[in-house]
Order: C-alpha cells, then sequence, then structure tokens
C-alpha cells in the first residue's frame, strides 16, 4: 500500500482551471433556483475556466459533458452542483478518474436537498443560498489536492458471528461459494432461538427439524471452521484485513484469525415482561418463547403443577409498539402470525383459545392462511382499545383472570385460563452494545444494528466489509433472516471474489516539525491509530495510515496544528466560510 | 444589475447568515432527509460537511463568528452513534471550553447551537436550524456585538 504521505505535488502546484456544472434535475433544482444565474456568476470566481448549466448532470450526456469539457479545457478541478453527494459523488469521481482526473479533485454541491427541495416557495432566498454554496465550494476545490488511490488485498476468509439460522446460512452460503469461514457462537450449541422452538411457522414443522440439517452441514464442511462457546473478544483493522481475536468461553484460550469480511447475525432476544400483565405472578404466564419451548406432548399441561390446560389465552404486542417507550416502538413483526399457528394449533387439545389483539398484521406469505386457519378451528379473537390494555389478576390460589374492553361490542369481558401466554417483543441481545463497539455499527430507535441504506443497501453497514443479517438488523422471522443471510453471504463473496478493494485515502498525517509530543492526538484517536515514533530524535506522533478511519479528531484536538487532515484540512474548511463570509470583491460580484 | 440588487436587499433587511457544521455520517443525512421529505424550513444556513464533529475545533467555530457568522450551528450523531465511536463525545468536551471563550469575548452564546441529528431525524434537523435562526434574529446582527 503506497502511503499516503508520500505524495503527490501535483495538482497543488498547478493554477487551477475549475469547471463548474450546474444541474436542473429536470425541474428539481431548476424550478426552484435560478440555475442559470447561479452558472453565469460562478463564471467570474477565480480559477473558474468554464461554468455551465445541463438537464441532467447525471445522465450520460451530463457525464461525457464533464470528460469532454476536462479534455478540452483541460480541467484540473471539477464542481457538479446537483443532488447530495452521498447519492452520486461516486458516480462523478468515476467520470473525473475516466477522463484523467484523480478522483479527490472532484467537489459536490448538494442543491437540491438541501436547497430547492427544502425551500420551496423562496426562490430567491434559494436562489441566493445556492449561489453561496457554489462560491463556497469553488473556494474549496481550490484548496484540493490529489490523493493516491490505495487498493489492498482482500483476505479470503469471513468471520461470522452467531451460529442461529442467519448465522448458518450464511456460513454455508459462502462455504458453498468456496472461500473460508469462521463461525463464532457464544452459546455450547449452534442453531439460536430455532432449535428450541417445537413449532414453527408457516409450516408445521418443529425448529430442530428446520435447522437439524444446516446444522450438520455446517458442521462437517472442509471450509467452516465452528467456534462456540466463544466470542469476539478483538477486533480491528480495515476492510479486506481484519483481525479478530476469538475467546473461548469455558477455557479463555484465545485464537487470533485474519478476515477480509464479517456477518454480523448476533440476532435478538425475547423481551422478559416484567410489570406486563402480572408476569411474575404466576408460573402459568408465560411468554410466546416460552410456549414454544415446552416439550412437544399430546396434550398442553400447566408449568406449576402439570395439570392439562382445557382454557387458554394470548396477549398481543406485549412491549411493541409502544409509541414514546424506547425499544419497544417497533413492531415485532413476527408474533401475529406465530401466535395465530401456535392457537390453532393447539385448538386441538384444548376446549377454548382466545387471543387478545390490538391489531392482528399476518403480513408474510402463507400467514394469512394461518389466521384464517385459527379462525376456521373457532379461536376467538377479541380486540382490545390500544389505550385501554387488558388487566390481569392472579388470586390466592393461582388463578388467573383476565379482563378487558371489547372494542367491537364495547363490552367489558372476562376470561380464566388455566394458561397465559404473553407475545412479547423481539429486542436487541443483552449485548448488543458491545457488538456495536466492536464492529462500530450505529443502532436505531429500535436498538437493532443500522444498515448502510435502509432501501439501497440493507445487508451493508457504515464500517466498510462489514454485513448484518437476520434480526440483527430489526425484529424479522425465521424466512426473513435467512433471506437476509444469503444476501450478506453474496456481499462477502462479491468483495472477496474480486480479491481486491479500494479503500479511502482520506487519513491524517502528523507533519514531524510541528509535533510537540503532547501525546493528545494519542490519547483521542478511537483506533489507535497513532503512536510515538520513539525512532525520530525526538520522538514524535505517527500515524498508521491502514488504521486510520478518517474521522479527524486528531487534527482538531493538536494543540500544534502539527495534523493535517486530508481531504478536509484546515485550509480546505477554512476557504468555504471566507468565501460565504467575506467574500472578495470578483466573488461578491459574480457576473461581471 | 445583480450588484446593484443584492446591495439594496441587505441595507433593507438584515438576514442572519448561519454556517452548520454536520458530520457526514447523522446529520448531513439527515438535512438530505429533511429535503427528500420536503420539510421547509428557513434558508439562512450553509452546510460545512465534515466526516465528524470530532473534525470540529474550536477555531473553526471562532474564525466563523470572526469572519461574520450571525450564528454557527453544529450538528451530529447522537452521543453512542458516532461512525467513529467517539468523535462526538470529544466534541461535546470541547463545547464546554469554547462557550466559555465566546462568553469572554462578549458574544452571546445562544448564537451558537450544538444537537444531535441522526441520519432517520430530518425533521429534528430542520427544527434545530429554524431554532437557531429564531434565536439569531432575537439577538440580532453579530457586527453590533463585536464592537
Ligand atoms: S460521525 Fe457523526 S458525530 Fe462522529
Amino acid at each position: 500500500m503506497t502511503e499516503a504521505s508520500q505524495k503527490i505535488d501535483t495538482a497543488e502546484k498547478r493554477e487551477p482551471r475549475i469547471g463548474v456544472f450546474v444541474c436542473h434535475c429536470g425541474h428539481n433544482i431548476a424550478g426552484v433556483v435560478d440555475v442559470e444565474e447561479v452558472s453565469e456568476k460562478a463564471k467570474s470566481l477565480p480559477g473558474v475556466v468554464f461554468s455551465t448549466h445541463e438537464m441532467f448532470m447525471c445522465a450520460d450526456a451530463g457525464q461525457q459533458l464533464i470528460k469532454d469539457k476536462i479534455d478540452e479545457l483541460k480541467l484540473n478541478r471539477v464542481v457538479v452542483a446537483s443532488c447530495s453527494p452521498r447519492m452520486h459523488e461516486p458516480t462523478f469521481r468515476r467520470v473525473c478518474e475516466s477522463a484523467g482526473l484523480n478522483r479527490y479533485l472532484f467537489e459536490q454541491v448538494n442543491l437540491r436537498e438541501h436547497v430547492s427541495w427544502c425551500h420551496m416557495r423562496q426562490p430567491e432566498a434559494a436562489t441566493e443560498k445556492a449561489w453561496d454554496l457554489v462560491r463556497m465550494a469553488v473556494a474549496r476545490a481550490r484548496q484540493l489536492d490529489e490523493l493516491p488511490i490505495k487498493q489492498v488485498d482482500v483476505t479470503p476468509r469471513t468471520l461470522v458471528v452467531g451460529g442461529g439460522i442467519a448465522g448458518l446460512r450464511a456460513a454455508l452460503d459462502i462455504a458453498d461459494r468456496g472461500f473460508e469461514a469462521v463461525l463464532v457462537e457464544k452459546e455450547p450449541e449452534l442453531g439460536g432461538h430455532v432449535r428450541k422452538w417445537t413449532h414453527l411457522f408457516p409450516a408445521d414443522e418443529s425448529g430442530a427439524q428446520v435447522i437439524s440439517p444446516l446444522i450438520r452441514h455446517v458442521e462437517r464442511h472442509k471450509l467452516i471452521d465452528v467456534m462456540t462457546n466463544s466470542k469476539v473478544a478483538e477486533f480491528g483493522g480495515y476492510i479486506g484485513n481484519f483481525d479478530v481475536k476469538i475467546e473461548n468461553l469455558k477455557t479463555h484460550k484465545t485464537k487470533t484469525v485474519q478476515v477480509g469480511t464479517v456477518v454480523v447475525a448476533t440476532g435478538f432476544r425475547p423481551f422478559e415482561p416484567e410489570g406486563y400483565y402480572a408476569y411474575e405472578q404466576s408460573e402459568n404466564i408465560v411468554t410466546l418463547a416460552q410456549l414454544q419451548e415446552l416439550p412437544p406432548r399430546a396434550e398442553l399441561r400447566r408449568p406449576s403443577d402439570g395439570r392439562i390446560v382445557k382454557k387458554l389465552a394470548f396477549i398481543g404486542c406485549v412491549g411493541s409498539r409502544e409509541p414514546g417507550k424506547k425499544g419497544h416502538e417497533h413492531c415485532s413483526r413476527h408474533c401475529c402470525s406465530a401466535v395465530a399457528q401456535a392457537s390453532a394449533d393447539l385448538k386441538d387439545r384444548v376446549d377454548e383459545v382466545l387471543i387478545l389483539y390490538q391489531d392482528i398484521r399476518t403480513y408474510g406469505r402463507g400467514h394469512e392462511e394461518l389466521h384464517r386457519l385459527a379462525l376456521s378451528k373457532h379461536v376467538i379473537y377479541s380486540k382490545f382499545p390500544r389505550e385501554e390494555k387488558p388487566t390481569v389478576h392472579v388470586d390466592d390460589d393461582g388463578n388467573i383472570k383476565v379482563t378487558w374492553t371489547d372494542v367491537l361490542t364495547g363490552d367489558q369481558l372476562e376470561f380464566e385460563p388455566e394458561l397465559l401466554v404473553l407475545a412479547t417483543a423481539m429486542i436487541p441481545p443483552d449485548d448488543v452494545a458491545e457488538t456495536a463497539n466492536l464492529f462500530s455499527l450505529t443502532r436505531s430507535g429500535d436498538g437493532f444494528f443500522n444498515p448502510e441504506h435502509i432501501k439501497l443497501a440493507p445487508l451493508t453497514t457504515h464500517t466498510a466489509g462489514v454485513m448484518i443479517a437476520g434480526a440483527a438488523q430489526a425484529a424479522k422471522n425465521a424466512s426473513e433472516s435467512v433471506i437476509d443471510a444469503s444476501g450478506a453471504a453474496a456481499k462477502a463473496v462479491g468483495l472477496m471474489a474480486r480479491g481486491k478493494v479500494e479503500i479511502e485515502s482520506t487519513v491524517s498525517h502528523v507533519i514531524p516539525e510541528l509535533c510537540s509530543a503532547c501525546h493528545t492526538c494519542i490519547t483521542c484517536c478511537p483506533y489507535g491509530a497513532i503512536a510515538m515514533d520513539e525512532e525520530h530524535d525526538p520522538p514524535v506522533a505517527y500515524v498508521t495510515e491502514a488504521k486510520c478511519h478518517g474521522c479527524g479528531t486528531c487534527a482538531a484536538a493538536c494543540p500544534s496544528n502539527a495534523i493535517i487532515m486530508y481531504h478536509s484540512t484546515d485550509n480546505q474548511i477554512m476557504a468555504m466560510i471566507e468565501a460565504y463570509l467575506c467574500p472578495t470583491d470578483m466573488e461578491q460580484q459574480g457576473g461581471n | 444589475m445583480t450588484m446593484a440588487k443584492t446591495q439594496t436587499d441587505s441595507e433593507h433587511e438584515w438576514t442572519p447568515r448561519i454556517v452548520a457544521y454536520c458530520c457526514n455520517w447523522c446529520s448531513y443525512a439527515g438535512a438530505d432527509l429533511a429535503g427528500t421529505s420536503r420539510i421547509q424550513y428557513p434558508p439562512n444556513a450553509r452546510i460545512v460537511r465534515v466526516n465528524c464533529t470530532g473534525r470540529i475545533s474550536p477555531e473553526f467555530i471562532l474564525a466563523a463568528l470572526d469572519m461574520g457568522a450571525d450564528g454557527v450551528l453544529v450538528s451530529g450523531c447522537h452521543p453512542g452513534d458516532c461512525h467513529y465511536t467517539s468523535g462526538n463525545l470529544k466534541l461535546r468536551a470541547r463545547w464546554a471550553i469554547m462557550e466559555k471563550a465566546i462568553e469572554q469575548a462578549g458574544i452571546d452564546t445562544r448564537r451558537i447551537r450544538l444537537q444531535w441529528a441522526s441520519a432517520s431525524e430530518g425533521q429534528v434537523f430542520a427544527d434545530g436550524v429554524a431554532k437557531l435562526v429564531e434565536q439569531v434574529k432575537e439577538l440580532g446582527p453579530i457586527q453590533e456585538e463585536w464592537k
């Protein structure tokens, strides 16, 4: 890998020749912002040799225009004023590169998400804002430096964290494509929650029946290294080259492996509904997960004394869909269908089954049919009001009484089940924060891991090379988890099959002459990427570029201004502020 | 002409100029979402994208105020959600000291605002801009405080 520090004095030494391309985005930008005025004014900015406006910059014609102008006018900086760089920065960087211009000499202005769409009724103010932003971008462009493009090899091995149904599927898919997988599971056995369930919807099979063949395949596969009773203790490195320390929880022995990619499939935990519906007051009030783990028998027997259950009740949405309660606002998705399956199934063994619900959402393939099956077997569904939950009372003899208002009749009703099942939420596992920290993943309001993009990239994360699959990402059922797992495995395989991946050159760099060896940067770096170079006389701080993720915290913290954050230098940032607030006469006027 | 028009405008009516430093991963994306959701908010802020709020040194804020920004917004990921795990905590630690410095310079600290807005919080981002603009409007142009 080339060090960014041994770069590059080409572009910065050259006179800037900047091209500005303002995009209409059809009517999206041009309908609010006077794009013609903005591009006209930009012509007078220092360094700008060309400025125009165009219907769609991201379309073939727009891309070609950029290439032609780079060629014809020897542009050495390109500014495109269009949509969010989070959308098309990669596109335009590629265009520049295909015309021989280093990707870091491209700068994008966000005139759509940040201007025209949010100031739709103020065209004049929007145009003024657009002009300010273009001026700022051009000022920054003048300061941009070429950076080396770094490519690294991808180690052909994947770490799969979690040996539940998603982790098993992912490991097997990867291994079947001929790549090694290391599967880490903290429990003594593979199979996760699914293995323990006696019934699984929509097919009437036990969890063990479903998952045993998968476990067998995984355990026998030559390319899969299964490590049960184990957890990931340390994780470092970067895409293609992660170092993982795995600890055996029994022996406390550790093992270090190198992997190129990671699939996090750490799943969920069923919510323990303390404080809900007298849960702690009777052994005969259980969660849906506990019901699913009861031994399969000819009759349904209640836990307290083994008596045969005649009357059974379920309550839905326990700890789910509670607006304003952090971590419990989401719908847990699997429960409506699982309750329908369990009730239809158990109706054959008990006299009465009652389901108390807020709403029923049997959305998946085959799930509505389960709901209908339950109804056809005379399972009683009764809806209670959202603002008035049922109450559960356990008397001194241990009898359970449920009281609620039925929405359809408005009547106050009662039922005395021998067994009450609470369909509780899917929530993240206890150690989710630890896992998030380990892999630098962010979490959403429900506590599960955030994908890179909710629609466009649901399986990758903002940590390049780390994928998420299954209920680690959100509440979902077993089939959905398996779909995710195969998708995440395909992502990992894609990276490994290519064998090489480009990484960002936006890292920080210590100027040894300015470093006062105060250690501030060493203590503030979240990645341990900065250390003292003891060989240097006097010792100074230095950055290991491969470990640097480019946050720039060190550059801001350095009291000696000895740290440069590439592509986000003080000069580049200050140039923007100055161009906004103190434009030179030439900048001020635009046009002439 | 364009120039003449700009000048008359600024003579008649003062509109606050706000510099908004946003981290790429949460707040810049939150501002994108505000746009995508067509949330309308005051057009006074100019967003400067940085990788992480940890990148923002007090100098960036002081320099902006010095150059005539009427207000400065810093918007990042919620504590615990920083893409680089803890950059925003470093910024938060600096913030307290910086507020003091600003106060000592005779500048009203209501001109600066630190907020957390995730990529899914377009409304939070927009409300934050509106709030700062409102505060700054009450205070008037910064020139009057610097003298
Ligand atoms: S990345 Fe958003 S605050 Fe650090």
